[in-house]
């Protein structure tokens, strides 16, 4: 068991930044968990098959594009919507009917679903390949930052994740919908009361959601291995990201997400033999101190 | 009992009698034309499926040659059972397809740490052959090996021994060692290290980091190393992490401040995926390269695979074509479906080998004898996804551990 011996500046701020940008993926997933969870107080497990089909989506619309440049854009902007349209299906017939059921259910429910879209990914996409989308020109290759090489793609996520939460921010305090959707997480049947459809109300707050989950899937894509599995990998983390943060609180999801990325950078600048277990312990830490997550929970 | 009872019962009787006969008539022929079946564990559902389906596909293909003309006059039949990746799933589906399936044989898997596992309490326990295909820890068929386990592929001793022949040859001196956090990750390392620091005493190791299976985010691993100052880096990684690891390399351009070795980094499998997008110059090793050697045979073997299944194989559809192989001579040699006979005719079996020349199953420890062949990364105008370039030939003697450091091994226990 050794300790990283000498650290130097530079070390420090190459990975407060590679931390950075993996907190800025973590939020954008996390962000649409938690408007789930704070809207329609549902725990749904199968965020991270959304976000797995978000990265297959864009990659065949990259595919479908020629691959170049253009392709990534148009994949980055286009698959969110496939999400969001497959969100709505599942939301219309399924979850509209469930929102009223306990949370186990709904726990077992969305696992199931998972499962579920699990298998209709391999039968989709198949499980005989892996697969790559390139990033667009401006994006590759590296920046020197405090003498450490960042690729230049890391340094766009960690402009995304303010976009994205400020946007996030902005549609749930200066929309009407935000608005209503706020007000219906706290009492759906006084928003009822009013006139106020509150079903579509919820099924916006959903898509919503998952279209943020979509986002992530194809922000992530060009840095790693399009494949089955990510779905498993993402979701065990977005939700203790959640609960650090305070369940249903966006800005809780932020704050969780940095917790977990820059404990996960800066745990293997450290300690780099066990840097696995650095965000874990992070998590016990802050729950300790914090049984209600960071932030305030809305549940 | 009237006249029309009697002839009913007489009619019954002859029916049945008629039944009897025909059974007894084709039993035995059934019987001994039951066919051979294989149990086949592995990972088709979850990030391993890649390397996994091809393995099947191999063995697909071998099985059609050989079922034209079948082996002891039956055929060589396969069930499949996905193990998603985990030891416990790998076990109880090895001990139904042994207790419920009744299969002669086993084979899979690509987790090591679940062939060892089905190794010593199915293949052991229940007496009967598990042949590995994919694999890699030499422990299964070193330290842990025993009577009923054999290896088709090449494992960590083999690559760690090619790693330290190549890496030997460079000046680098300050190494990082680098991987997935389970069984095959730390094998492959053990084995790399020793290797080396066996021909090259100066080298020194000043740091190590293990990330678990399929880390999507290896920058920040890949920044420590750099800040570090290695020379060089030994990513022992495979599957879904080998395609982050070339993918990270390539955005941070690593090879130009870090030299990496990765064992199967020149695969096909993951060069495909990655295609113009994967990093040049990273060193790697690998038992099969469909373009190298250039022989008849491996042409021949890699337009079958192309034109059955779209592309040419890598190294998993090679192991799993062998493997069929291996079973369907091994059964021949033995000459029924005994199981110890099958084994017993497996030992020091030679087949012809796809590459060319022949394949041998040593006895002494079960493993296949199989040439490591060392290069590099690089772009060629024939593909448009990067090959091995600049390959060197280890053979299986160079780079197995001898029969005495097997039994050496083995002793420990």
């Amino acid at each position: 068991m050794e300790l990283s011996q000498s650290i130097s500046f530079a070390a420090l701020g190459g990975h407060f930044f590679v931390g950075l940008s993996r907190a800025m993926i973590l939020f954008v997933v996390t962000s649409g968990l938690s408007l789930v969870l704070g809207v329609l107080r549902v725990p749904n497990i199968a965020h991270g098959s959304l976000y797995m089909i978000g990265a297959f989506a864009a990659y065949t619309i990259s595919r479908l594009f020629g691959g170049g440049s253009i392709a990534f854009w148009l994949a980055l902007v286009i698959s969110p919507f496939v999400v969001a349209a497959v969100s709505l299906v599942a939301e219309r017939l399924l979850f509209q009917h469930l929102y009223q059921r306990e949370h186990l259910m709904l726990l077992l429910f969305t696992f199931a679903l998972m499962l579920i879209l699990g298998d209709l990914v391999k039968l989709v996409w198949g499980a005989g390949e892996y697969r790559s989308i390139v990033p667009p020109h401006l994006l590759k290759g590296s920046a020197s930052i405090f003498g450490s090489s960042i690729p230049r793609y890391n340094l766009f996520l960690i402009i995304v994740g303010p976009l994205v939460a400020v946007g996030l921010w902005l549609f749930t305090n200066r929309t009407k919908m935000g608005k209503i959707a706020r007000a219906a997480a706290v009492d759906r049947e006084m928003v009822g009361a009013v006139g106020i459809n509150v079903s579509w109300v919820f099924a916006f707050a959903f898509v919503l959601g998952c279209f943020l989950a979509g986002l992530g899937g194809a922000l992530v894509a060009p840095t790693i291995s399009v494949s089955l599995g990510m779905d498993h990998d993402i979701i065990i983390e977005a939700f203790l990201i959640v609960t650090i943060g305070g369940l249903g609180n966006m800005w809780g999801a932020m704050v969780g997400s940095l917790i977990f990325g820059l404990t996960q950078s800066f745990g293997v600048l450290f300690w780099p033999q066990f840097a696995i277990v650095f965000p874990y312990t992070a998590v016990v830490i802050v729950l300790l101190w914090r049984p209600m997550g960071m932030l305030k929970s809305v549940w | 009992m009237g006249k029309k009872g009697k002839k009913f019962l007489s009619v019954g009787v002859l029916l049945m009698g008629g039944l009897l006969c025909l059974s007894l008539l084709f039993m035995p022929a059934s019987a001994q034309a039951r066919n051979i079946k294989v149990g086949i564990i592995d990972c088709y559902s979850g990030p391993a499926a890649v390397y996994c389906n091809e393995a099947l596909n191999g063995f697909k293909l071998a099985l059609k040659e050989i079922n034209k003309q079948g082996v002891l006059g039956r055929k060589i039949e396969f069930t499949t059972r996905d193990t998603k990746f985990k030891v416990d799933l790998a076990l109880n589906m090895a001990k139904e397809l042994v207790m419920r399936e009744n299969v002669d044989v086993l084979a899979g898997t690509i987790n090591s740490g679940a062939a060892l596992a089905v190794s010593e309490a199915v293949a052991k326990a229940e007496k009967i052959p598990l042949l590995v295909w994919i694999s890699k820890s030499e422990r299964i068929t070193g330290e842990k090996g025993h009577r009923y386990v054999f290896s088709t592929g090449e494992n960590t001793a083999m690559a760690g021994k090619a790693a330290g022949v190549a890496l030997s040859r460079k000046p680098y001196k300050k190494y990082w060692i680098a991987g997935d956090d389970y069984e095959y990750g730390h094998a492959m390392a053990d084995a790399a290290w020793r290797n080396l620091k066996a021909l090259r005493p100066d080298v020194k190791l000043i740091g190590k980091s293990w990330w678990k299976p399929g880390e999507p985010d290896l920058v920040p691993y890949f920044t420590a190393i750099v800040a570090a100052k290695a020379e060089a880096v030994i990513l022992c990684t495979g599957g879904r992490s080998m395609a982050n690891a070339l993918k990270t390399i390539k955005a941070m351009d690593l090879t130009k401040k870090v030299a990496p070795w990765i064992h199967t980094a020149t695969e096909i499998a993951v060069l495909r995926s990655l295609g113009p997008g994967a990093p040049e110059g990273v060193l790697g090793t690998s038992d099969y390269l469909f373009y190298y050697p250039d022989t008849p045979e491996n042409r021949a073997l890699a337009n079958a695979f192309k034109s059955a299944y779209g592309s040419p194989p890598g190294f998993p559809g090679f192991h799993g074509y062998i493997t069929a192989k291996f079973i369907a001579e091994g059964f021949r040699r033995a000459g029924s479906l005994n199981k110890e006979k099958f084994i017993d005719a497996l030992e020091g079996l030679k087949i012809d080998s796809p590459v060319g020349g022949k394949l041998e199953m040593r006895a002494c420890d079960h493993q296949v004898v199989l040439p490591i062949y060392l290069g590099v990364t690089k772009k060629v105008p024939q593909y448009n996804f990067l090959i091995s370039a600049d390959n060197i030939t280890l053979s299986g003697d160079e780079v197995m551990p001898s029969c005495e450091e097997i039994m050496k091994a083995r002793g420990k226990k």
